[in-house]
């Protein structure tokens, strides 16, 4: 088929004679995770245990293997996206990198990174046991690119102490989950009940509603919820309407009172510590503060405090939550023979049993069928819980090239309208000028 | 100057005609001879160091800025790819619906050519055999699915050799990867022999992944609303800091030491050189601490029933006072230093004088010292305006732009462009032409200012003795 194809399958058949009359060899695998807190090392460990394992299994077959795994961690996005990039222009980009799912687009495009299935069989453990529309996630073009590292929902959060203040009782909150999925508790009622808890001094005003206090992808879950489609057959939609209810909400949440009109660039440890403390009503956040919340922020009895759900619903949409899987992406490199090593390194670090270590560890939910078989996965309370009630209602991002663009000017119309310096209806405007001016055909405006 | 200059040439000619005379000429010592040639000699790491550091980035801004760079585009050239995204624009930009679909329907075909192909590979007989009498003819819609026929061979290859066979039985374009024009029409040509130059220039165009010329840049510059609130913000920026800081405040600091005793003016010199000299994120840091919901400011404050908030972000006149402030404090030390050399210059006579004559503080600062600042104040000016107008550190760490875009400047929103972006697409090439504007607007300004102050004045002759 195409040379590129040809000349990495002809590499990977060399390695694979080479390695079997090699004496021995010497690799070095680097690898690279962006986003990761000190709950997530397993996102670099998992390749460790998994060279160990390749270097075994090696051994078994009489051959000898020796692979130095090279790990970093990035605590930001933004730093290591661009860390990489910068990198993959110079030259030296990492083997292995555990990335947003968003990256497959552009960084396919640019040639940064290669398709994982021209090194594995699809077909093979563990790679057959993972959630098909993860690897869908994964996937570009039809191509699949990445394997997911792990998959998360990003849930709503009520302080159950102050809601039965404003009057609910301990039945409502257990039902509240089902209300919000049926559509019957609204984004409306969140601000009604925020109002309520700051006009009653439950709390101070500004944390009625305290939603993320930074830009991320949590926020297309309120366009999703006020009827926004964020791509259809493969183009990029802005539905402005929907854009505006969703601006909107936020307008008012900070006209009602219940959030801050300087939220923004409210530090992230200083939201962790406040929510986990009982200083906010209602919140939003991800699967994976769980772990912040018992571990770090010392919330000892979090089911006996926290109520969560999905999203609630908009006018227009219905309840969500977002799905913001982690992918381990090849790179492209010189030395095919590492990319097959890496691929190989990938696959067996997707294990159930692995990465099973990764979902607990750091609170985000499995990739794989198998992991409810797993005890360490199934006695877990959260994940059990928050695969049943989030995971079924996930939607993700598009993989598209030019979403990049359309998020930083969507985020850019959001703090706009919720810091007053534009009205939603302006807002939207200038985001359709700004989206028909850089992104031209590339985007349906409805 | 001048004078010595004529001393080592007329020491250098009767030397070198000497050597000339007596030997062959020994060129090497008549370059360092000659003062011009030295004098390039010495200039030469400097040399280097300006190519390098300022015309290079310069120039390659202006090259970025006519393209359409980015994360995806990459920067070392592109290849040509037939994804789902080229083949609908192929549809719905060219017209060529028929075209694109020839091309992007993924099919393999287990036909002869592609045995054929598989016997020169030197793959096994077995499975060509198999695939000959069991699967002649077949025709799978996805790779996936035809490797997965493959696998069920009783051979049962391994996953390269699947890969190896399912590449040559591929009879369509989806989602390859061309690294030539050459290579892609030839494929294209493989799957439909009839291509017209037409559909070729299309195909080539939408395929293409690497970046092109344009001057798209500038006209997305032009049209973006955005352009316009950036600008108006950098101007408010550049033109309170410079007045109110890096000139007033830095004259006033340098007047009131002036007239204090040389010990606590030095001390005074040193608190206001702090923020210079302390890194910048541990300054910024100290405002935050200062300013945030948490921080000292708000702590205080809560003792009168205020309420704790975000000082710093909390309207855009409080994110526009910080930023000020920010980076007032420090440009200031710099017009600070100038100032009190300069002062230090002037004669210590003429105060006397002027004492002696009745004059009042105010009165020796209006009729001496600033008469005398007219230079030192117009290369601060020019200096302060251009070191303004690319300053980014202290903002991008204090607001980041915000509220809301309140406080993105120009400098700021070419680093967010060009170097920050949540999904991984960085815009160089749009960045790139944001950057130009900046160098253009630095030169005009430049030119502005020497014209204004009256450069020729300026290299004349100092009219006091110093």
């Amino acid at each position: 088929m195409t040379k590129h194809l040809l000349r990495s399958t002809v590499a990977a058949v060399a390695l694979a004679s080479s390695a079997t009359y090699a004496l021995a060899e010497d690799v070095t695998i680097r690898v690279w995770a962006g986003g990761s807190s000190p709950n997530d090392v397993y996102r670099v460990d998992a390749i460790d245990i998994a060279a160990d394992l390749l270097e075994r299994e090696a051994a078994v077959r009489g051959e000898e293997l020796n692979i130095t795994v090279e790990k970093k961690v990035d605590n930001t996005w933004d730093d290591f996206k661009q860390a990489v990039t910068l990198a993959a222009e110079a030259g030296n980009v990492p083997h292995i990198l555990v990335t947003g799912h968003e990256d497959i687009g552009p960084w396919s495009q640019s040639g940064l990174i290669v398709p994982i299935e021209d090194y594995v069989n699809l077909d093979a453990w563990p790679i057959n046991d993972i959630y098909e529309n993860l690897l869908e996630v994964a996937s570009y073009g039809g191509v699949v690119y990445g394997l997911p590292q792990d998959a998360e929902a990003r849930p709503f959060f009520f302080w159950k102490e102050y809601m039965r203040k404003i009057g609910y009782t301990d039945a409502d909150l257990d039902g509240l989950a089902d209300k919000v999925q049926s559509g019957e508790y609204t984004l409306a009622n969140v601000l009604e009940d925020a109002k309520k808890m700051v006009d009653q001094g439950v709390v101070p005003a500004g944390y009625g509603f305290y939603p993320r206090p930074n830009n991320g992808p949590d926020y297309w879950q309120f366009y999703t919820s006020f009827g926004g489609v964020m791509e259809e057959d493969g183009k990029l939609v802005l539905d402005k309407a929907a854009m505006q209810r969703f601006y909107q909400f936020f307008v008012d949440a900070v006209a009602a009172g219940v959030t801050r009109k300087n939220h923004i660039g409210t530090p992230n440890d200083q939201w962790w510590a406040e929510v986990a403390s009982g200083k906010a009503g209602i919140w939003h956040g991800g699967t994976w503060h769980y772990a912040r919340y018992t571990n770090q922020e010392g919330l000892k009895d979090f089911f006996g405090s926290i109520s969560f759900s999905l999203i609630p619903a908009g006018e227009g949409g219905k309840a969500n939550t977002l799905t913001h899987p982690l992918v381990y992406v090849l790179t492209k490199q010189d030395n095919e023979d590492e990319v097959a090593i890496a691929a190989e390194l990938v696959k067996i670090a997707s294990e159930p049993r692995i990465n099973t270590l990764h979902a607990i560890k750091s609170a985000h939910l499995g990739i794989t069928k198998q992991q409810s078989n797993i005890d360490l996965y199934s006695n877990d309370r959260w994940a059990r819980e928050a695969t049943e009630r989030l995971l079924p209602h996930a939607n993700a991002m598009p993989n598209n090239a030019e979403f990049g663009t359309y998020w930083n000017a969507m985020w850019a119309g959001l703090e706009a309208s919720w810091t007053g310096q534009k009205t939603p209806e302006q807002a939207v405007q200038d985001l359709e000028a700004e989206l028909k001016n850089s992104l031209g055909e590339g985007i349906v405006i409805r | 100057m001048s004078a010595s200059r004529d001393i080592v040439e007329a020491a250098a000619v009767p030397a070198g005609a000497a050597a000339a005379s007596a030997h062959p000429p020994r060129w090497r010592a008549g370059w360092l001879n000659s003062s011009r040639g030295l004098g390039l000699i010495l200039l030469m790491p400097a040399l280097v160091l300006v190519v390098l550091f300022f015309l290079m980035p310069v120039v390659l801004t202006g090259v970025f800025a006519f393209t359409n760079m980015s994360t995806a585009t990459g920067i070392s050239g592109g290849t040509y790819q037939v994804t789902p995204g080229a083949l609908r624009e192929l549809a719905d930009r060219h017209g060529m619906d028929e075209l694109a679909e020839k091309l992007g329907q993924p099919s393999f075909v287990v036909d002869e050519q592609g045995l054929k192909a598989l016997e020169e590979m030197g793959i096994e007989p077995a499975i060509i055999a198999d695939l000959r009498e069991g699967h002649l003819g077949e025709t799978h819609a996805s790779r996936r699915e035809f490797e997965r026929m493959l696998r069920d061979l009783p051979e049962r290859p391994d996953t390269r050799t699947v890969k190896r066979i399912s590449g040559e039985f591929s009879r369509s374009l989806a989602n390859s990867r061309f690294s030539s024009r050459e290579s892609l029409l030839a494929a294209a040509e493989g799957v439909d022999p009839e291509l017209t130059e037409e559909e070729k220039t299309a195909l080539v165009q939408a395929t293409y992944t690497g970046w092109v010329w344009t001057a798209d840049n500038f006209r997305r510059m032009a049209s973006s609303r955005d352009t316009v609130r950036i600008l108006l913000n950098t101007i408010f920026f550049v033109a309170t800091t410079l007045i109110i800081f890096n000139t007033a405040f830095a004259m006033l600091l340098a007047i009131t030491t002036h007239y204090i005793p040389e010990r606590p003016a030095g001390i005074f010199r040193i608190i206001w050189f702090l923020p210079r000299i302390s890194p910048a994120v541990i300054y910024v840091l100290l405002w935050k601490w200062f300013a945030w919901d948490t921080g000292f400011l708000s702590a205080f404050l809560d003792n009168f029933g205020i309420r704790p908030r975000n000082w710093m972000l909390d309207t855009a006149a409080n994110a526009w006072f910080f930023v000020i402030v920010i980076n007032g404090f420090v440009g200031a030390s710099m017009g600070m230093v100038i100032f009190s050399s300069a002062i230090k210059a002037i004669p210590e006579s003429l105060f006397h004088a002027a004492s002696v004559d009745g004059a009042y503080r105010w009165q020796q600062v209006r009729h001496i010292i600033l008469p005398q600042l007219k230079w030192p104040i117009l290369f601060v000016t020019c200096y302060q305006t251009l070191s303004l107008l690319t300053s980014i550190e202290q903002t991008l760490l204090a607001t980041d732009g915000g509220p809301g875009g309140a406080t993105e400047i120009w400098s700021l929103a070419i680093y967010h462009t060009a170097l920050n972006n949540y999904a991984g697409n960085l815009q160089y090439g749009y960045g790139a032409a944001m950057a130009l504007v900046l160098v253009v607007i630095g030169i005009v300004l430049s030119l502005i200012y020497l014209r204004v102050f009256n450069y020729r004045a300026l290299v004349a002759k100092p009219r006091i003795e110093l």
